[in-house]
């Protein structure tokens, strides 16, 4: 059988108190950019990034633990599947109500 | 519309310090997410993709104007600005912390507003048609018995734990504006031949994975057995609903295997116990919340009716308004006015904190203070003078909340989708936005003219779309987005479930789709009169397939 | 550690906590309830999701004890077969929730009929000790604890001190 070739990970949750996605940093913390997260490039740095996340489950830090693959990329990485991409960069909509243009069709 | 008294006050604080005390437990790890998962869902708290979600329940869609400013002071104050109104007439806050959630619904609590089984497995809002107690053609107003529904079912220790949500609207006029047949349990209000009030009880309608038409099992149950006849109806689910398979749990699932008559039996034996006990309703304190919702007193506004035709003759933007917008009301001098949600290429159902303030305002002003949410995802001001509709047209149109486009083509529900939604496949909104963009043009949609388009990103069917005219169901094909087109669903009193045409289309491909089906329409139908709808009813899918996917399509 | 516990507090050696079962009497299910019924020792049932608790009725008053299990705690089935066994069968003995059976469940369950309950997770077992249960005390609805008639509506009713 042929195995597929390795993919970098990161490691994604939800903060507990207010449940903003973030993404584990170099040195053990969470962070709120996907550009900060630690790229695991090996099996052993995925088994050490799913460690870490079992327990900042069980420490009550995050929900929603997830192993995510990411391409690298010159603007840092890059989630393949588009639910992790609009994770990282928010919705893919012109949300917020200033910049919303709310041109009613008046005629 | 019905004010809280001593008890309910009391019994919200209490729910409010109940959950207060429940996410502490959480966020000092007490207790574990599994735990907390099915408390904070009973009080409407989801998490989403980027952060948790707040459901706020609006009892079957009404509201005064201070709860409408509430709305807005909430989303201004612990969200960013703005709240999406929903098909469930709720509304729903998508950047709320966990740790704000007790101080929202500390707030909520001031203006008789909870958050109570907006979510979790038990019974949910009850909705009703948006325009009772001002729409012409009701046997009498829905909402008091949604009122005594919503007060029964609330933090009911029996049903609270059933195998899956359950869903019951309320109407009241042969005209379905509540969509009852696709509720756990559909009401609508009749009059038996001495004039004595009950209701026809449908059941087992559904969305979601296995669409299913509600079956009608009990043509006239009288008034004083609503609850009575519920509790039976809910027990017998509770004891048997499969609980084995999560898309198989609903109600509609129990029936489809178990067969109406067996089932309407089994609910009929239950009842025959309950039926005279405790549950039985007072004739007083049925007549007792009625007092609440008693009919408007309105003055004569006559002077309305000339001036209308006056404004309409100089200005051609509102008389296009006012003829989609606005509905006949049962007092002939004032009309029911739907506030779209949908501009032209906005997002479905999202209003800003300052939109949200604007409504309150105007439902003060020229609304009687009242306003209504609809399952379409849009505002209503029940209660407007016809000699009141100029000035509030200008207003509404500052606020970029006259679209004159209710029940056209750019009237579309969407879900929030992949954009927020964390068991979304496909996102909803943009696809909205673009077909908006598209069929924009007030002259184009005027000619199409009433078609309803749904939109859902994914199979659970919050966007409605198995009863849109059009629906839309976002999937996932091997990682990328893809979206599957049906025809035919209808929502209302001839309620249809929507066939799919045929393979999906990708998304840069699905405006491009509907433009073909919409042209199709517009070459087939008989002349302007004959609807989307009735068009469909009458040529069936295979033209409307073959100018899709081309004719070697109808050999299949 | 499992415990006992009913609005008097922790119940010291229950006879019929479930794994004590080596030498006190035993809960049957409810085909050997229904086979054993003439018996002459004290006996007690537990009762599945599935089980249809009427069955119980014509040996009910030989019954010392029914236990209701929970498997899950989102299997609510225990809540109506409560119901039925206080309401429709006029059962007044010692009524149980065993399985899994969460700190914010136990109001519900008190209503619904039961009055004693299994538990083992540690900060549930602290805070019942406590006596410090998250509930509310109106409701909305009759159900099979004893209440007020509450303020107003036919329906709603409030809760009793110690009641
Ligand atoms: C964003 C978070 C949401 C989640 C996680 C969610 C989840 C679900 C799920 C799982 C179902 C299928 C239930 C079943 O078939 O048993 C469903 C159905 C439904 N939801 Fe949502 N929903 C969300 C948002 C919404 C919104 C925004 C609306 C209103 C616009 C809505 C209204 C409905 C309706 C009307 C149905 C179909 C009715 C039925 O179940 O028969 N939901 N939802
Ligand atoms: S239909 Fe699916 S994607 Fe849309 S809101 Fe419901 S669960 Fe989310």
């Amino acid at each position: 059988m042929k195995t597929a070739p390795f993919k970098t990970k990161v490691l994604t949750a939800n903060r507990l108190s207010d449940g903003i996605s973030v993404w584990l940093g170099a040195h053990g913390e969470w962070v709120v950019s996907i550009k900060d997260a630690f790229l695991a490039r090996h099996e052993d740095a995925v088994t050490a990034i799913e460690t870490a996340g079992k327990q900042a489950l069980a420490d009550n830090r995050v929900v929603d633990v997830n192993v995510i693959d990411v391409e690298e990329t010159s603007a840092g990485p890059r989630p393949f599947r588009l639910r992790e991409r609009i994770r990282a960069e928010g919705p893919s909509i012109d949300y917020a109500p200033v910049a919303t243009a709310r041109v009613s069709q008046a005629a | 519309m019905y004010r809280y008294d001593e008890f309910d006050h009391g019994f919200v604080a209490q729910r409010v310090s109940q959950f207060r005390d429940q996410v502490a437990r959480r966020l000092t790890g007490e207790i574990s997410e599994d735990a907390f998962k099915p408390l904070r869902l009973m009080n409407g708290v989801y998490l989403q993709l980027h952060a948790y979600m707040l459901r706020v329940a609006i009892p079957y869609g009404t509201l005064n104007s201070r709860q409408m400013r509430k709305l807005a002071h909430i989303a201004r104050t612990y969200d960013r600005g703005y709240g999406h109104f929903t098909t469930r007439q709720n509304i729903q806050y998508n950047w709320p912390a966990l740790s704000d959630m007790p101080a929202i619904l500390e707030e909520l609590a001031e203006v008789e507003m909870h958050a109570i089984q907006t979510s979790g497995n038990c019974i949910r809002n009850v909705t009703a048609d948006h325009f009772a107690g001002a729409a012409a053609d009701e046997v009498a107003d829905p909402r008091p018995y949604a009122e005594i529904l919503r007060q029964w079912s609330s933090v009911h220790p029996e049903f609270s734990f059933l195998p899956r949500k359950f869903k019951i609207a309320v109407t009241a006029s042969e005209r379905d504006r509540a969509a009852i047949q696709v509720h756990d349990i559909g009401l609508q209000l009749k009059k038996d031949g001495e004039g004595g009030l009950g209701f026809a009880v449908w059941i087992a309608g559904g969305q979601g994975r296995t669409p299913i038409l509600a079956k009608k099992i009990k043509d006239f149950l009288p008034e004083e057995d609503l609850l009575s006849y519920t509790t039976a109806i809910m027990r017998v689910y509770n004891l048997h609903g499969r609980r084995d398979n999560k898309y198989k749990a609903r109600i509609k699932i129990l029936v489809h295997e178990t067969g109406v008559e067996q089932l309407t039996s089994e609910i009929d034996a239950e009842w025959a116990h309950l039926k005279d006990g405790e549950l039985k309703l007072p004739a007083a304190d049925i007549a007792a919340i009625n007092a609440y919702f008693a009919p408007r007193e309105l003055d004569a506004r006559a002077e309305g009716w000339k001036e209308l035709a006056a404004w309409k003759k100089s200005d051609p933007g509102f008389a296009t308004w006012v003829g989609r917008n606005v509905a006949p009301h049962r007092h002939p001098d004032y009309g029911m006015v739907t506030i779209s949600l949908k501009p032209i290429g906005g997002i479905p159902g999202d209003a800003s904190a300052d939109q949200m303030d604007a409504v309150a305002k105007l439902a003060l002003e020229f609304g009687h203070d009242e306003i209504r949410v609809t399952h379409e995802q849009n505002l209503v001001l029940p209660h407007v003078a016809l000699a009141d509709l100029e000035p509030l047209y200008r207003a509404l149109l500052a606020e970029g909340l006259a679209t004159a486009n209710a029940g056209l083509i750019t009237d579309i529900i969407a879900c929030p989708g992949l954009d927020y939604c964390a068991l979304a496949n496909a996102r909803s909104i943009p696809v909205a936005q673009e077909i908006s963009n598209r069929f924009g043009d007030p002259a184009r949609q005027a000619e199409i003219g009433d078609l309803k388009i749904k939109i859902s990103g994914c199979i659970n069917a919050c966007g409605h779309h198995h009863v849109g005219h059009i629906g839309i169901l976002g999937v996932e094909k091997k990682g990328a987005e893809l979206y599957q087109i049906s025809l035919g669903g209808s929502g209302d009193e001839n309620a249809s479930i929507g066939q799919i045409t045929g393979p999906g289309f990708e998304p840069d491909q699905v405006t491009d789709a509907i433009e073909t089906i919409v042209e199709t329409y517009l070459s087939q139908r008989t002349d302007a009169d004959e609807t989307f709808i009735a068009c469909y009813r009458r040529i069936g899918a295979d033209p409307f397939k073959a100018a899709l996917y081309g004719s070697e399509s109808q050999a299949a | 550690m499992t415990v006992i516990w009913t609005k008097d507090g922790i119940v010291e050696s229950d006879p019929w906590i479930e794994g004590d079962a080596e030498q006190g009497p035993k809960l049957l299910s409810l085909a050997d309830a229904l086979a054993h019924a003439q018996d002459n020792a004290p006996f007690g049932v537990v009762l599945q999701p599935a089980d249809d608790v009427t069955a119980l009725a014509p040996i009910l008053d030989r019954v010392a004890i029914v236990a209701l299990s929970f498997p899950a705690f989102n299997d609510g089935r225990g809540f109506s077969q409560a119901a039925l066994l206080r309401q429709r069968l006029g059962y007044t003995g010692e009524l149980r929730a065993v399985g899994a059976v969460l700190l914010d469940q136990v109001p519900l369950m008190l209503r619904t009929g039961f009055d004693s309950f299994e538990v083992s997770h540690a900060p549930t077992i602290a805070r019942l000790t406590e006596n410090r249960l998250p509930g509310i005390d109106l409701h909305y609805q009759p159900s099979a604890d004893s209440t007020d008639a509450g303020q107003g509506y036919s329906w709603r009713r409030t809760a009793r001190a110690n009641g």
